[in-house]
């Protein structure tokens, strides 16, 4: 039995495969404590864990932990003169007008940095060497002024040469054998020292968080019996032992919209569809990524509370527009939705939690494309009068009807997310009308046909239990370890051999950890070059069609040109050098196939399910509208205007666009005629 | 809101101005990965924006308000010689004179016309600090004394890639009269580049709008900036309200050099006056009219308005500005001005002021307020490098939070440059200390921002040292009580020497030299005693 279980911010979502059917159950999550909603869904889905083999497991925990700054008390070295780089950070603001800017907040107190007598020049070599005895006693004597969580190394130029590190390293380890240590050249051997140094001390930080909450999650799930393989889930869409990721926890700190990433990769594969920009609504936040050949692209860096992360995540754009966004009118007369959001708690005005603001979902629950009955699969109580109180306010200064109000703010909802789509696919030179829209999480699939629209996206495919997708993704994803190295090379003809030499050695070095961490099976190689022209400071991520030996100066040129030119729109004529600054390889490892299964092969009869139609409020005109239940979706296509609910999501589908489902049990959307 | 007269609803109109402001930001962003010096790449000193075909600013990235200010005072110039329908394919202006719309000489400004379906539907603007254009010194030339020593002037001229660039005349001008001539051109085709993504945006939309639609949306982005501001404004008591603020000298003499302005509030507008400012300098501090006009608007901006309304020439409409001719906020040609944001930045602090006795709630004690450009430039067998960097300080406090720290000053937003990233492009310099300067915040309830320590050790000989900043000897004032900010200091500690420098200077400094620059910090919000 493999089971995947997904804590979120508002519901805790689990599937599991139990002799080939596929199951789900979906309890709320605990915030407190995560792992009591994990248990509880594996409560509520009557699950035996002696018979677990496989239980992948995502979780909210590492993010939390730096959203509410509530991770260890990390001790940190740095080089003399570079105390204070937390304080300074970037020296620029996010916000150029605002004259009460505050920096973000970082994860190390000044009081805990400690400077080290050392230095080292770019190139790696030693300006000033350490003294070991002088560093020891200083090690002693800022341990004392702990006690600390983890300690967090980051010297100056270590990307070039780490010898300094792990001597301070080894020190810290003499006075505390215990204390995890983590060193920037290992979390990230690059250069700009406070993007590398922020890195290390959020793995620092959330380390003690992660491996305790794993430990606790282990023994609860031991004394029930499980000694089946547990799992835990990346930010770059691949798993990796429990075991593994106790020691790497700042990889897990996006692993929550990676899950759904590789869900909705894996459910449009199951359908043929490689290309793909999916389409992730929750309650305060859509995730889109694009998706090109099955193969998510990977982002070097991203922010966390407006603190730099330098380890790959999956590349996600992310808008502030979810069910529970707020929709406002500002002093200029202009309707928004969002970035304010009733989160779950108020949550919408139509909860009756005491929300009073109106909400995209208060806005549907008004339109009619969201039903009393559609929420929680029925099992949810909600106030439609509510709804329409919250949004009667907004109406008069508007001066439209409520149910106008209501779609304008959805509309400008799905605006917002169209946005978020353009970055993903415009913004990087890639034409979004040549892929498919994948829709899922609970609010999805409501928006994806208007989204489509704008996009002029002719096709969309909304997975199988959409709105617990996330959950499946962890059982889809490959165990997967990407190493990288930083080593600026003039690239040229004679240039290659190193760089095939350093992506061979770094493959074996990462197929080695998945070997440590106790992973098995054959494994696939993801080979990615880093490079910008000469006097550039930016790279662009080339990723390798062929393997290290076929390698060749004229292919790595090529791709790299035709990066520049697609995302830039120039390239430069072919004499100017270009170079290649690091290098990142990943190691794959297949756990093997996964299906949801569709459910209904014998072929269903629309007419015979039980006909409901309601009359819904769009683009100012009333539109009656058919409630089909996902199982009486056939083969055979049907027009809108349809809501079609499974229990976990409602898909709208408009008047000019059709449905219909296919061999795997996808629902395809296409247009009419 | 007015009635469309192209059929766009008002979920249109949200839709396409989120559009061309996320439009803008593409640009910025792909203009800073794309550039090659570092005061681009890593200080981010660059601006895009969005122009409507009638010269207006619709829409702007988010990144140096000073450069922001100007655009359209910059493009005017260029419309007025090259009549929109004179205008083909592949055409963009070229404008940096101070005295035609511009700012300093190293700012270059190019503008790209956009067609679509062979219709002009606007322009898409791009401006960088540029590391080099000539000039008497590399750089920076704190000695020039008009503004033909401070390097190329680009009147507002027209040209066209296909026969001007990539090997043409215009880029081969270039080149071969500026110092660093492949990162400067790397910079330029790295707005070309911007421009290129901003005019693809552009013509989007008209094909997805048509062009009228999508010239009525901007002029209404230009309506509900100008409404917003006016909403500002009449919460305001009308009155005429006075303040002033100090440079410490003009770089040569000792006398304190003084803004004075008046604001004048009336019913939902401002009229911002400098009479009695003092006169033009000959040194290289002087304020061209526009950047006089943009650090007055960005702080009634600031202090007045939601950081989220978009900046644009919808706020020219309602804020007027004039000051002097003959002034240092308006001087006459030739007088040269390299170092303009020092006066830029008093202005700031002067209108700041000025609206503290009606909004003060909404400002901020003086900050360190100080552009402290620091430029390293060496000569050696493969031509000559130049280090620039923008140093920033403390911020004033507020009302309720304390003055941010180590920070650029309001008028501009430069990154720092990482020292890893310096080190390995500047093999002269080693940076030996970048750290806050403990106690250098005013005090007050809420404290001033902490200014800033950066020292550098010389490595190698014939290194030079440009510079200029202020607040040696006049610090921020704190506002409403609280303190004033410690004042900035320039050190060369040379074996046992210290030898202090003027905050405007050039120097050649000599290795294992230990320069040392201390910025200051912001003054304090309310008594220190009504600090919990």
């Amino acid at each position: 039995m493999r089971v995947g279980v997904e804590v979120g911010g508002t519901f805790t979502d689990l599937v599991v495969i139990r002799d080939g059917v596929v199951e789900i159950a979906k309890v709320p999550s605990t915030p407190h404590q995560p792992d009591i909603g994990a248990l509880n869904a594996i409560d509520a889905a009557n699950l035996d864990l002696t018979l677990i083999s496989d239980l992948v497991h995502g979780s909210t925990v590492a993010t939390n932990a730096v959203l509410e700054r509530k991770g260890g008390r990390v001790g940190m070295f740095v080089t003399t003169g570079t105390r204070d780089l937390f304080g300074l950070q970037r020296q620029d603001r996010t916000a150029i007008y605002d004259l009460h800017y505050r920096k973000p907040r970082p994860v190390v107190m000044r009081e805990d940095i400690c400077e080290v007598a050392e230095r080292l020049a770019p190139d790696g070599s030693v300006v000033q060497a350490l003294d070991e005895a002088t560093l020891s006693l200083a090690v002693e004597s800022f341990l004392k002024s702990g006690p600390f969580d983890a300690v967090a190394i980051c010297l100056l130029h270590s990307y070039a040469n780490p010898q300094h590190e792990r001597a301070v390293a080894e020190i810290v380890k003499q006075y505390a054998p215990d204390l995890p240590v983590t060193c920037s050249c290992d979390v990230s051997p690059e250069f700009r020292e406070y993007e590398r140094a922020s890195t290390t001390a959020l793995a620092a930080y959330v380390q003690p968080v992660i491996s305790g909450y794993l430990d606790r999650f282990v023994v609860q799930l031991q004394e029930n019996g499980f000694d089946g393989r547990l799992s835990i889930m990346q930010s770059n869409g691949g798993r990796m032992p429990a075991s593994g990721m106790a020691r790497n926890a700042i990889a897990a700190l996006f692993s929550g919209p990676a899950a759904g990433v590789v869900g909705a990769v894996g459910a449009a594969a199951q359908s043929g569809v490689a290309n793909i920009i999916t389409l992730d609504m929750g309650g305060t936040s859509t995730d889109v990524a694009l998706i090109a050949d099955g193969q998510p692209q990977l982002a070097p860096q991203t922010l966390i509370d407006g603190l730099p992360v330098r380890t790959p995540v999956i590349d996600i754009a992310t808008v502030g527009a979810g069910g529970g966004s707020i929709a406002w009118v500002d002093d200029g007369g202009l309707l928004r939705v969002g970035p304010q959001s009733a989160g779950a708690t108020p949550g919408p005005a139509c909860y009756g939690r005491g929300g009073t603001a109106p909400t995209v979902t208060d806005a549907h629950l008004i339109r009619g494309t969201l039903q009393p009955k559609s929420f929680l699969g029925g099992s949810m109580e909600v106030d439609r009068d509510a709804a329409v109180a919250a949004f009667q306010v907004l109406a008069n200064s508007l001066n439209l009807s409520i149910e106008a109000a209501a779609d304008s703010a959805i509309r400008i909802a799905e605006s917002n997310i169209v946005r978020a789509i353009q970055q993903v696919s415009t913004e990087q030179g890639l034409d979004p009308r040549d892929f498919v829209l994948v829709p899922f999480g609970g609010a999805g699939p409501l928006h994806a046909v208007r989204i489509a629209e704008d996009l002029d996206i002719e096709t969309i495919l909304v997975p199988v239990n959409a709105g617990v997708l996330s959950a499946a993704g962890l059982l889809m994803a490959d165990y997967v370890h990407y190493r990288s190295r930083t080593e600026r090379t003039l690239l040229n003809e004679s240039a290659v051999a190193s760089v095939q030499s350093i992506l061979s050695e770094l493959a074996k070095e990462a197929a080695a950890y998945l070997d440590e961490v106790g992973v098995s099976g054959t494994r696939r190689f993801e080979y990615i070059v880093e490079m910008r022209y000469v006097g550039q400071a930016f790279e662009l991520s080339v990723p390798l069609e062929v393997t290290p030996e076929q390698l060749t100066f004229a292919h790595l040129f090529e791709a790299f040109r035709a990066a520049h030119h697609r995302i830039f729109e120039f390239s430069k004529p072919p004499e100017k050098p270009a170079e290649v600054v690091s290098y990142r390889v990943g190691a794959r490892a297949e756990v093997g196939s996964f299906a949801f299964d569709s459910g209904n092969a014998v072929e269903p009869d629309a007419m015979q399910a039980p006909l409901r139609t309601i009359d819904i409020e769009e683009g100012g005109a009333t539109i009656v509208c058919k409630i089909i239940p996902r199982q009486a979706i056939g083969t055979k296509a049907m027009g809108g205007t349809i809501l079609v609910e499974d229990g976990t999501s409602t898909l709208y589908v408009p008047e000019g666009w059709q449905v219909r489902r296919d061999n795997p049990g996808n629902l395809l959307i296409e247009r009419e005629g | 809101m007015t009635r469309s007269v192209t059929g766009l609803s008002d979920v249109d109109h949200a839709i396409i101005n989120r559009a061309l402001v996320a439009a803008t930001h593409e640009m910025g962003t792909k203009l800073i990965r794309s550039a090659h010096s570092p005061i681009v790449r890593e200080a981010q000193d660059c601006s895009a924006a969005i122009v409507n075909r009638h010269g207006e600013v619709i829409a702007q990235s988010d990144l140096i308000a000073i450069q922001l200010g100007s655009i359209a005072q910059t493009l005017a110039p260029c419309m007025e010689l090259f009549p929109p329908d004179t205008l083909k394919d592949g055409d963009f202006f070229i404008n940096n004179d101070p005295y035609n719309g511009g700012q300093h000489i190293p700012d270059i400004f190019l503008f790209s016309p956009v067609f679509f379906e062979g219709e002009l539907i606007g322009f898409s603007a791009s401006v960088v600090h540029h590391i080099d254009l000539g000039g008497g010194a590399p750089g920076m030339n704190p000695d020039a004394g008009d503004v033909h020593q401070e390097g190329l002037i680009f009147p507002p001229t027209k040209y066209n890639m296909q026969h001007d660039w990539n090997g043409g005349p215009l880029e081969r001008f270039i080149a071969a009269n500026v110092r660093m001539p492949d990162a400067t051109i790397g910079d330029l085709n790295a707005q070309f580049a911007a421009n290129a993504i901003g005019a693809k945006r552009l013509s989007a939309l008209a094909a997805k709008y048509s062009a009228n639609a999508l010239d009525e949306a901007m002029s209404e982005m230009l309506n509900y900036t100008e409404r917003r501001i006016r909403v500002a404004l009449s919460d305001l008591p009308n009155g005429l309200y006075c303040a002033e603020a100090t440079i410490d000298d003009d770089g040569i003499g000792t006398d304190p050099v003084v803004i004075r302005t008046q604001i004048e509030i009336g019913d939902e507008r401002i009229d911002i006056r400098f009479d009695g400012t003092d006169d033009q300098v000959p040194t290289f501090m002087n304020n061209p009219f526009a950047s006089t006009v943009a650090s007055a608007v960005a702080c009634v901006k600031s202090v007045l308005t939601d950081p989220d309304i978009p900046f644009n020439d919808g706020v020219a409409r309602v804020i007027k500005v004039d000051a002097p001719l003959g002034s240092i906020l308006n001087p006459r040609p030739p007088a040269p001005v390299r170092a303009r944001l020092l006066p830029s930045n008093r202005v700031f602090n002067a209108v700041m002021k000025a609206l503290a006795q009606i909004a003060p709630g909404d400002v901020i004690a003086e900050g360190f307020d100080t552009t402290t450009s620091i430029c390293l430039s060496h000569l050696g067998e493969a031509g000559y490098n130049i280090y620039l960097e923008i140093l920033g300080g403390g911020y004033g406090a507020g009302i309720n939070n304390d003055g941010c720290d180590g920070v650029d000053c309001p008028l501009s937003n430069c990154a720092n440059i990482p020292i890893e990233a310096l080190e390995m492009d500047y093999p002269f310099a080693r940076i030996e200390a970048y750290r806050l300067r403990p106690g250098s915040g005013g005090d007050g309830k809420h404290r001033g921002g902490l200014g800033l320590e950066r020292s550098y050790r010389i490595l190698t000989d014939g290194v030079q040292f440009a510079t200029y900043s202020d607040r040696f000897r006049t610090s921020a004032d704190g506002l409403f009580g609280g303190g004033p900010g410690a004042s900035a200091e320039f050190v060369i500690a040379r074996g046992d020497e210290e030898i202090r420098l003027r905050s405007k200077t050039r120097v050649v400094l000599q290795p294992e030299d230990l320069l040392i620059i201390r910025t200051g910090g912001g003054g304090g919000y309310g008594a220190p005693a009504e600090r919990s």
